[in-house]
């Protein structure tokens, strides 16, 4: 248990703990905000009352997720002064004023928006309101283009060089757009909206399994079928995409992502493994499911590879990623989820198709509907894995080859972390299983159908329609003109 | 160039002040009305405080947020220091603030709603405890090495300075979320807070008195800063001032006056504002670590002006229209 004393050992898996558990709730509200502005606009364009309902109903998890995030956001930025001072004042010149960018272009936007999204269906037209769910979806977005423009910037840093210990930025918007920065952003953008959109639709299928207002579900479930037929084979690609440039900007990461010790020469083709076990003292995988031949088509979609793969060997050990195991497992479990809900998504279109998903006939798809349920999790999983490969795999660096994880630790005492870290361990077990609870209680109370719709008065008194009595014009005709 | 390296410093200085003003002035309501709320012992009530609040707390809270970015992108080296010498008071602020957060969705949804008032009304007071203390131990002193990194103790933090000035802080809360009550709620709660603000505008003028009068006795570096001319005559001023607004307060509370109190509470906040930005500048660590010496390169100030800066005057009008939107006495608000 030697971890216990060790400070930087600590207040990394402080940050590992707190960003993993963070980042569960700002998927959702990514993902979600952008589904609420197509719903509204569907409510807007078409009128019909199910799309205004449908609206409200989402908008609950929203505001859960939401305040979750906010609230165990902020611990994540106060630990870079915290436990990460010497990284702090490293990489400030760049890597703080993007978090400044962050807070006020896209945090302080959703914030001031969700307000009149969530309350001001009654004290705005629905033009401002519509703009204000535009604006909330604008600002949770934005967000992920700050935070991955920062990490992809540790990932592949550009755009300036360390003096003295410090980074001096020479050009900022070589920093800004970092080589890795659009493909990550892109790859994130997906990962986000797909999560939500599974979730929406595990949602949706549950209530359609329990036939609970099937057919007004349907219609999310449809709706965001249409989606995600698009989303996942795109994010398929991208993850591709982000994946070549591993292969070029951090080959290290690659090696380690692919249980690769002894390097592929360029111009030949090179063996992949579908499942391995990587040994650190050995040096090589204990054992493996080899695919002959299969890395050239992965990468590059031909026989031979044009580049050269490097092995771990080529690193000394010090300079290696360390979580070997986690690293190559949480890649597969990845890709392995991407696929999945390709394959599920492409085989719900086939039974629209099939006209099987009919409002008299969805709720006889028993097993598509119990696998839409399944999937509602796993793209969170999906996300969390590519964080642990994206962050695992960039060790033993912070600033990729440039600061080192062990340099950027503030020296505050072990126990302290210790300390922080218990609480932080304990306090977000019971905001999970509250969160849990409370969002699977806005699921069993379902939609409120009572709601007023905006712009439909109910309440007005209904007009006087009886005819009235014909008083004949008793006046000389020539008055009467 | 010479001129840059102070002038964008300066420039920074008061951008940051500007955030941690609108923070605490914003915020700072919000936690007052926490804190109140621990106070009333019916929970249709704190339904009711909390509902004031639904709408705006998270973006009063973003304010602080925006003040850390731009303290991480414009004095990087004060913001490790700063925040690893109060590692205590930061993480005791932060679980307030994670409780008080999820409070607001968790008791919309909850049955017993008990639990997550007082996880409102506690979070509220631990996050204002660790600022009190934080803001305490910045102004009276933070141990560092010639490079401005921090080498003092873990419990360096707490003294009774900084306890006089954590105290205060929560009587401060407590004066502005009153005032704020009285001008959003009607009838007997509105009552109340006419109670509750009379009595936090004492504690917090007896606080104010305290650190005002202790802080030029045990601190040399103040002393000479303070009994030297120009700063002599504006501190000469500020108690006047400050003495004249609470009585002002005081007056429009026993008027029953609806806006003025939350008005002159304001306007106390700038004074006291002014005066500790008057006595921490040109430090940023106060007397070891001055704005010069602390702040990002150049270049990055400049790029965080463009980014940042032009955005405030967007930025405060959003929040004003969403205050405008939700103007009025409080109803029961919901998402339902």
């Amino acid at each position: 248990m030697d971890f216990l004393s060790d400070t930087v050992t600590l207040s990394r898996i402080q940050f590992a703990l707190t960003a993993i558990f963070h980042v569960i709730f700002p998927i959702l509200t990514t993902g979600m905000g952008i589904y609420l502005v197509v719903i509204e606009g569907l409510w807007l364009k078409t009128r019909n009352p199910d799309y205004y309902l449908h609206a409200r109903f989402w908008a609950k998890f929203y505001v859960l997720n939401f305040g979750v995030g906010v609230a165990t956001g902020i611990p994540l930025e106060f630990q870079f002064g915290t436990n990460w001072a010497p990284f702090s004042d490293a990489v400030g010149n760049f890597f703080g004023s993007v978090l400044g960018f962050e807070a006020s272009w896209a945090f302080m936007l959703e914030a001031a928006f969700l307000g009149i999204m969530l309350f001001g269906w009654e004290r705005v037209n629905p033009a401002i309101h519509y703009l204000s769910t535009i604006l909330v979806a604008v600002g949770a977005n934005l967000s992920v283009v700050f935070i991955l423009t920062a990490n992809s910037w540790m990932v592949t840093p550009a755009g300036g060089d360390l003096v003295d210990g410090k980074f001096m930025v020479t050009d900022y918007f070589q920093a800004l757009f970092n080589p890795s920065a659009a493909t990550s952003i892109t790859h994130m953008f997906f990962a986000t909206f797909e999560t939500s959109l599974f979730v929406i639709g595990g949602i949706s299928a549950w209530y359609i399994l329990n036939d609970l207002h099937a057919a007004f579900f349907a219609k999310t479930l449809k709706l965001v079928l249409a989606i995600t037929l698009i989303v996942a084979p795109l994010q398929i690609y991208m993850g591709h995409v982000s994946a070549e440039l591993v292969y070029r900007y951090q080959p290290a990461k690659l090696a380690a992502m692919e249980a690769q010790w002894e390097t592929s020469p360029a111009g030949r083709p090179a063996d992949w493994t579908l499942l391995a076990l990587p040994n650190k003292k050995t040096e090589k995988n204990d054992w493996e499911i080899r695919v002959p031949g299969a890395l050239g088509y992965i990468l590059e979609f031909k026989k031979n590879l044009s580049e050269p793969v490097l092995g771990l060997k080529e690193w000394k050990p010090e300079n290696r990623p360390q979580a070997l195991g986690l690293i190559y497992y949480s890649f597969r479990i990845m890709i392995g989820i991407g696929f999945f809900l390709a394959a599920m998504t492409l085989l719900t279109a086939v039974q629209w198709l099939r006209g099987k998903l009919s409002d008299e006939n969805i709720a006889k798809q028993r097993w598509l509907m119990r696998a839409w349920m399944f999937s509602a999790p796993l793209g969170y999983i999906a996300v969390e894995t590519g964080w642990i490969v994206r962050c695992t795999g960039r060790q033993p660096w912070t600033l990729y080859n440039k600061i080192r994880t062990v340099d950027s630790a503030s020296l505050v005492p072990a126990s302290n972390v210790l300390t922080s870290l218990i609480c932080f361990a304990a306090v977000y077990a019971l905001l999970f299983v509250s969160y849990l609870y409370f969002g699977s209680r806005i699921v069993r109370k379902g939609p409120n159908f009572d709601l007023p719709i905006p712009g439909v008065n109910v309440n007005q008194p209904a007009i006087d329609t009886t005819p009235g009595e014909f008083v004949p014009d008793e006046r000389p005709v020539e008055a009467q003109q | 160039m010479e001129t840059l390296k102070y002038f964008l410093p300066q420039v920074w200085f008061g951008v940051l002040g500007l955030f941690l003003f609108l923070y605490v002035m914003l915020d700072g309501f919000d936690l007052g009305v926490g804190i109140l709320s621990l106070t009333s012992d019916d929970d249709d009530r704190r339904g009711l405080l909390m509902t004031s609040l639904s709408n705006i707390w998270d973006a009063n809270e973003t304010w602080l947020v925006l003040m850390g970015g731009g303290l991480f992108g414009a004095f990087p080296r004060a913001y490790g220091t700063i925040l690893s010498a109060l590692y205590i008071p930061i993480f005791i602020m932060v679980f307030g603030f994670i409780f008080r957060g999820v409070a607001f969705e968790f008791r919309e949804q909850s049955t017993r709603k008990f639990f997550w008032n007082f996880a409102f009304g506690a979070g509220s007071f631990a996050a204002a405890l660790g600022q009190g203390f934080a803001l305490g131990a910045v102004l009276f002193g933070i141990k560092v090495d010639e490079k401005g990194y921090f080498i003092g103790g873990t419990w360096d933090w707490l003294t009774w300075q900084s306890v006089l000035v954590a105290l205060t802080l929560i009587q401060a809360y407590v004066l502005i979320g009153s005032t704020y009550l009285i001008w959003k709620t009607e009838g007997e709660l509105q009552t109340t807070h006419y109670q509750s603000a009379k009595l936090s505008a004492w504690t917090t003028l007896v606080g104010a008195i305290f650190i005002t009068v202790s802080t030029p006795i045990f601190y040399e570096s103040a002393r000479t800063k303070l009994f030297e001319p120009p700063l002599l005559y504006v501190f000469a001023v500020i108690p006047f001032l400050g003495i004249f607004l609470i009585w002002r307060l005081l007056k429009s509370l026993d008027r029953k006056q609806e806006r003025a109190p939350f008005i002159w509470t304001i306007l106390l906040f700038v004074l006291t504002f002014l005066g500790l930005a008057l006595v921490v500048f040109p430090y940023i660590i106060p007397t070891q670590i001055t704005i010069y010496e602390a702040s990002a390169d150049p270049s990055s100030l400049v790029i965080m002006i463009i980014f940042v800066g032009t955005l405030i005057p967007v930025m405060l009008f959003y929040n004003l229209y969403s205050y405008v939107v939700f103007r009025g006495k409080v109803a029961g608000n919901s998402y339902e």
